[in-house]
């Protein structure tokens, strides 16, 4: 547990000297509210801007976080260091994960405060992006395994974390690409910030998609061992 | 009570199809400093990483007497590890990156301040890592590994890529953990680093441990030519070779007042490595 804290509190520092995983965290919520605000006096477009935005945040954001935050600890060698001080692979990880899903959740807090959210929608939408952020955290882990170096983590990261992050919009204006994104985790999510309605389908789909990702990890972590 | 703090028994490590280490046996004493020469490639960071418990091995290794497939917690709050690259968070101060290990280790706090004054960084707790030399860098990587009063230190190259001046501070605080008791398995591929550091040293060639010992005596083991230095009164330099043909020489020499000095040439760690492997150590 002290382990876990120390290592929280380590990346809480550094992820606020690092301008570009600030930007990352930042980027969707204030494009957003930049939208909502210069739109604000023709019509109300929060309905339409905040779920399209906060779901480009929940699957995007942890991805690019996480790959670039394992990816980085291993070229630079402070992973090693870390698990020669007795940090196991496992506390690390959780570690890590929690704070992305941490800062996912509290920077992704700003698309509240932005959209006219009753209570119970405000709850399910608090939920989608929970969900989105666990299972980005995983895809982002799972790419953060594989990479030596940040270069390679982010050359697989970006665009799989664009393509799940524009799905859901691009569905808006095509029915095929809308049945493709029913699909994705991020689809599902961008439905339930939407229009707060939980579906048999969306908890399939999530399900799958936490399950698929979960071993995947597990595969992957067992081949590479962070090394 | 025994006095290993590392044992390799035939230890063996194969990555894919090549065969980096070959049936390696050697032991650290306590309070020692072991050197581990060879050059790039020759399987020194691979053995770092069998005892630290990162890789599996065939054969028997053993720190503290613990299997190193066996370590846990209590077998790293007894070590630490400097490594070549420092490992170090840049974005981070030299305060915080020694915060996160005192936390890891349970180290009281105040022992940052502590370090880092032993280390000769007093004044630069709140600088940023990215803004250090690589000697500073060096020496708060040294302040890690110590934090937490460690009875055995690994050091991965520490001096590599340093300026002289650096080194030798490098090699001071070396010696002054090794007065305290700490003893360092220290891996280089300087000779000069390893003569004059280490009381015992292996060297390794292509995962192959070609000599092992002390350096003056695997120097004095692989002297192919006895050969006497001599300097003359007058400055002049003599190569004799240590036969009966030349006791006339220099016996005239002493008798005439002319002798100035006289050593034995054994050859350096160098020559011994490129005799006994047929390749240069620093290559």
């Amino acid at each position: 547990m002290k382990t876990s804290t120390a290592i929280l509190t380590k990346q809480c520092k550094d992820s606020l000297h690092n301008f570009p995983s600030l930007m990352i965290m930042l980027i969707y919520p204030s494009v957003a509210w930049i939208m909502i605000t210069a739109m604000g006096s023709e019509e109300d477009m929060s309905g339409f801007f905040v779920p399209m935005f906060a779901a480009m945040h929940g699957s995007f954001a942890p991805i690019a976080i996480s790959s670039n935050i394992l990816s980085e600890e291993k070229e630079k060698g402070t992973l090693r260091s870390l698990i020669m001080a007795g940090v196991s692979s496992v506390n690390y990880l959780i570690s890590i994960s929690l704070f992305v899903i941490l800062a996912t959740m509290l920077t992704g807090c700003a698309f509240l405060l932005m959209g006219a959210f009753t209570r119970d929608h405000a709850v399910k939408f608090a939920a989608a992006m929970l969900a989105g952020a666990v299972l980005s955290t995983l895809i982002g882990l799972c790419i953060g395994i594989c990479s030596k170096n940040v270069t390679a983590a982010n050359g697989i990261a970006v665009p799989v974390g664009l393509v799940l992050a524009l799905l859901p919009m691009l569905g808006r204006f095509n029915s095929t690409i809308d049945r493709v994104g029913e699909l994705t985790y991020s689809g599902q999510m961008s439905r339930l910030m939407q229009d707060g309605t939980i579906t048999v389908q969306m908890m399939a789909v999530l399900g799958a998609h936490f399950i698929a990702l979960c071993v995947l990890l597990t595969l992957l972590f067992k081949h590479d061992k962070l090394k | 009570m025994d006095n290993k703090m590392i044992e390799l028994n035939n230890v063996t490590r194969r990555f894919g199809e090549k065969q980096v280490l070959k049936g390696i046996t050697l032991h650290v004493n306590k309070g020692e400093i072991f050197g581990l020469l060879g050059p790039s490639g020759a399987g020194k960071t691979t053995i770092i990483n069998i005892l630290t418990g990162q890789l599996s091995c065939g054969g028997s290794a053993r720190i503290f007497g613990i299997s190193c497939e066996k370590i846990g917690r209590e077998v790293y709050r007894r070590t630490g590890t400097v490594l070549d690259n420092c490992g170090l968070y840049d974005r981070l101060s030299c305060a915080d990156n020694l915060r996160l290990f005192a936390q890891i280790h349970q180290t009281p706090l105040f022992r940052v301040g502590e370090v880092l004054h032993q280390v000769g960084l007093d004044g630069c707790e709140g600088k940023k890592v990215k803004t250090l030399s690589k000697g500073m860098k060096q020496r708060l990587g040294l302040a890690r590994a110590i934090l937490h009063n460690p009875e055995l230190i690994f050091m991965d190259e520490p001096t590599s890529g340093l300026d002289p001046a650096t080194a030798s501070e490098i090699h001071a605080l070396m010696n002054e953990l090794r007065h305290k008791g700490t003893t360092i398995f220290l891996t280089t591929h300087n000779m000069d680093e390893a003569y004059r550091m280490c009381g015992r040293i292996a060297l390794l060639s292509e995962g192959k441990m070609v000599a092992y010992g002390e350096p003056a005596a695997i120097c004095r083991q692989h002297c192919r030519t006895a050969a006497l230095n001599i300097v003359t009164a007058d400055g002049e330099k003599l190569l004799l070779s240590n036969s009966p043909d030349h006791a006339d020489v220099i016996a005239g020499l002493m008798r005439s007042g002319q002798l100035r000095s006289i050593h034995s040439c054994e050859p350096d760690l160098g020559t011994v490595f490129l005799s006994l492997t047929g390749k240069e150590l620093d290559q």
